[in-house]
């Protein structure tokens, strides 16, 4: 094994018995009845493991494990319904590392996990990237408001995709979200455990990333956060299967177990022939990152279509397999059903990358 | 093999097929008969035998090719991409063959293995009857003793190329008295025997392959018995486990999602093109998606048995997929052709087709296990579910 995968498989094996313990039910509940909830307790340890700056080079500060390592802890996360800014703090960083040199306080305060980033970038009123930005800088100064955002509820750092009045294109800022000008709501949601907060800003000092082309830089951004929150969803699918299983082996009616019921059988086959199809997916959209290929969108797009559609079909008929408890407060099931929607809808929603995938359906062939 | 000597043997394969393919492929199949296609596809297969490309698995004693798994899986994808008349020998080669090599004496594989694969016999699977598909061991057609051998009695059906059958391996009821996978026994029979008579079924659609088998007290010496008496149903599943991988196109034989996208970006809805419809890019976004999907699966099950690993059932998925997914294309590549979509050329039964896509899916979610089998096998072995209820379960055959 080489030095890199055996860090690997510590950083994975020692955060799953941690999410085992920490990541209960008990404490999901409390998150989501409380509208911009985090469990900081948990982001703690992580930190302690070295969680943030695994997926970061070494030149950041990180461990240099790659992407691929941001995408396994992704998969523990989302098996367990946990949330933590992971794929924020690798976004920002990748995106400061493009901008100037004198943001490099931020990327190492992020590897560290000494703080804590949130990206928006998505607009109100559309499923996709915004042409134009809600917030407008004008005279260096940010005006407007965020969507709700997951992590801004605490994150130190906001990126924000924003207007620049002056050039009359988008441009990428970066603020300390202390800084005045800045005020956050915690609106409830219909995931509450994902921190989520709306922005707004009132001539609120920041700085802009020198980065020579912002929409491109938003559109690899998109793309990386549709890879990695792939395997979330992954993560949370399978969970959903399994416990939907589980459930069906255990459950009797009618003198039998559920499971010997083709409707629930075969509902179940059709879970596994949806998550596979969607690991598929997203193992090669894994791979097109990693490389920085240029068929990345094609394949982030599959990607995402795939995980979407596929967690949210496990999502939903793992409650229905439960019946009347599936539907309580007191059962997890709901945790999932909130999450596949939730992250549905934090990265561009479907139709979005319908659009993308189909008007890029050539590259999913080019040296296959 | 390594990697390297792998891909020198491919691109050694390719070439050819560059060469030789094309006498045998498209435009010289077409306008022919069934009986000159197949006598073509008879030439194909003594070709390739002599190249070692027949039956790549099996040893050159018999003319097989004496290579690997992956080499076989990697020369029929690339097979694929031509239009040969290969598909005759998919049934006799992909299990009777293998299950002679397994049960048969030497003398007999000595005789009738070369003969097979160089494609001057076929072989079919006499399994289904009427009253028993996916519920195969609910079988009838019966076999009594006498002397040396067995008569048999009964009908088979649905049983491919039985018209163009040299051999046949069956399976029988032996003995009634007990429940109904017990009472099983496993023969290969000669189809030119007395008593046993072929007639063709008419498909919905294009030529066919399927056709009843009427056995009139038809002879079978017990030395061509393969397995136990009684040990019938445990010799089928291994019959049905013997293809270890069966490689189909990734379009099921249908349309291409790239000519789906040709026809809506010609077709017009309205004043724009298709290609522009919400539903139109749903439905293709889908197939995009699932397509990208099964190629990685297929990737990493090609990997795993480069790596000596066994295929697992879930390889279920890939057939319960494409066969649907080529219907519903084709249909929706029928829809945006409008009214010319009505025309249909049975002898075109070229791929890429829309019209021959839609109209010839329905068997391939029939054949080879149902949709729903299929997703029987992926709850009970996949996710370890329940078996359905069975009424008959260790119940005698005859009081059932
Ligand atoms: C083109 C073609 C070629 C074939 N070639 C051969 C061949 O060469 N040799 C051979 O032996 N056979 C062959 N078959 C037969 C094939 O294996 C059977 O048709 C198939 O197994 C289904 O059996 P059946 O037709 O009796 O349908 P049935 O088993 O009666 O099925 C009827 C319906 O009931 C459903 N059903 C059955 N059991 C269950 C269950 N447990 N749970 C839920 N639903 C169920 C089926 O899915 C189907 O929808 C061929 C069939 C076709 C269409």
């Amino acid at each position: 094994m080489s030095e890199h995968m055996e860090a690997l498989v510590m950083i994975r094996d020692q955060g799953r018995r941690l999410l085992e313990q920490a990541a209960t039910p008990e404490r999901q509940r409390a998150l989501l009845d409380q509208p911009g909830a985090f469990d900081r307790d948990l982001w703690d340890q992580v930190v302690e493991l070295g969680w943030p700056g695994a997926g970061l080079a070494e030149a950041q500060g990180g461990l240099g494990l790659g992407w691929s390592a941001v995408a396994e802890l992704h998969q523990l996360l989302g098996a367990r319904a946990a949330s933590l800014p992971l794929l924020q703090t690798c976004l920002a960083v990748d995106l400061l590392v493009q901008a100037d040199a004198d943001q490099a306080r931020h990327s190492e305060a992020l590897a560290a996990g000494a703080a804590i980033a949130c990206v928006s970038l998505f607009g109100p009123g559309e499923p996709g990237l915004p042409e134009r930005p809600l917030a407008t800088l004008t005279d260096g100064l940010l005006s407007g408001s965020s969507t709700a955002v997951a992590f801004a509820a605490v994150a130190d750092i906001a990126l924000v995709y924003a207007w620049d009045s002056g050039a009359g294109s988008p441009v990428w800022v970066v603020l300390e979200t202390s800084a005045t000008g800045v005020a956050r709501s915690t609106p409830n949601v219909i995931d509450n455990a994902r921190a989520m907060a709306v922005l707004t800003f009132e001539n609120a000092h920041c700085s802009v990333l020198s980065i020579k082309d912002p929409v491109a830089a938003a559109r690899r951004l998109a793309a990386a956060a549709a890879v990695i929150t792939a395997f979330e969803q992954i993560g949370g699918m399978e969970t959903c299967l399994h416990d939907a299983c589980d459930y069906a082996r255990e459950r009797r009616v009618f003198a039998q177990p559920i499971g010997a019921f083709q409707a629930i059988k075969h509902g179940l086959a059709d879970i596994y022939a949806d998550l596979e199809v969607a690991r598929g997916c997203a193992i090669d959209a894994l791979a097109k990152l990693e490389n920085a290929s240029p068929q990345l969108p094609a394949f982030a797009a599959a990607a995402r279509i795939g995980a979407t559609a596929a967690y949210e079909h496990a999502a939903r008929e793992n409650i229905q397999f439960h019946g009347g408890i599936g539907v309580t407060w007191e059962s997890t099931e709901h945790f999932y059903f909130r999450r596949s929607r939730s992250l549905a809808l934090e990265w561009g929603s479907l139709p979005y990358w319908r659009e993308l995938l189909v008007d890029n359906a050539a590259m999913l062939t080019e040296g296959y | 093999m390594n990697p390297q000597e792998l891909n020198d043997w491919l691109a050694t394969a390719r070439n050819w097929l560059q060469e030789q393919a094309p006498d045998y492929s498209g435009k010289a199949r077409q306008g022919l008969t069934m009986d000159e296609d197949l006598a073509l596809g008879r030439r194909w297969q003594a070709l390739k035998s002599d190249a070692g490309y027949a039956c790549i698995t099996l040893p050159r004693q018999y003319d097989g090719g004496g290579g690997t798994e992956m080499q076989k899986i990697l020369f029929e994808a690339e097979e694929k991409t031509w239009d040969l008349p290969n598909t005759y020998f998919g049934i006799s080669l992909g299990m009777p063959v293998p299950m002679l090599l397994r049960y048969g004496s030497e003398a007999v594989k000595d005789e009738l293995l070369p003969k097979a694969i160089r494609g001057e016999h076929i072989w079919c699977q006499l399994f289904s009857e009427p009253a028993a598909g996916s519920d195969l061991a609910a079988l009838t057609l019966k076999a009594t003793r006498d002397g040396d051998g067995w008569r048999l009695n009964g009908q088979k059906l649905w049983t491919s190329w039985a018209q163009y059958s040299d051999w046949g391996i069956i399976v029988t009821r032996s003995d009634p008295t007990v429940p109904k996978h017990a009472g099983l026994t496993y023969f290969y029979l000669d189809m030119k025997s007395e008593g046993v008579e072929v007639r063709t079924i008419r498909k919905l659609a294009g030529e066919s392959e399927i056709n009843e088998v009427f056995f009139n007290n038809v002879y079978v010496p017990d030395s061509q018995r393969m397995g136990e008496v009684g040990g019938g149903f445990k010799v089928a599943i291994e019959t049905l486990m013997v293809e270890r991988y069966a490689v189909s196109d990734e379009a099921c034989g249908g349309i291409s999602a790239e000519r789906f996208i040709d026809i809506a970006a010609r077709a017009r809805i309205g004043s724009r093109p298709a290609l522009e419809d919400g539903e139109v890019r749903r439905l293709l976004a889908d197939t995009l998606v699932e397509r990208q999907g099964l190629r990685s699966i297929h990737r990493r099950a090609m990997e795993a048995i480069a790596a000596g690993h066994e295929p697992g059932p879930e390889g279920a998925i890939r057939k319960l997929l494409i066969a649907k997914r080529r219907l519903l294309l084709g249909a929706a590549a029928m829809d945006l052709m409008g009214p010319d979509a009505l025309l249909y050329d049975s002898s075109a039964a070229q791929s890429n087709d829309p019209v021959n896509a839609w109209i010839e899916a329905p068997p391939i979610r029939i054949a080879g296990g149902t949709d729903e089998i299929l997703r029987n096998t992926i709850a009970e072995k996949v996710l370890r579910l329940p078996q359905d209820h069975r009424p008959d379960k260790g119940v005698p055959f005859n009081q059932l």
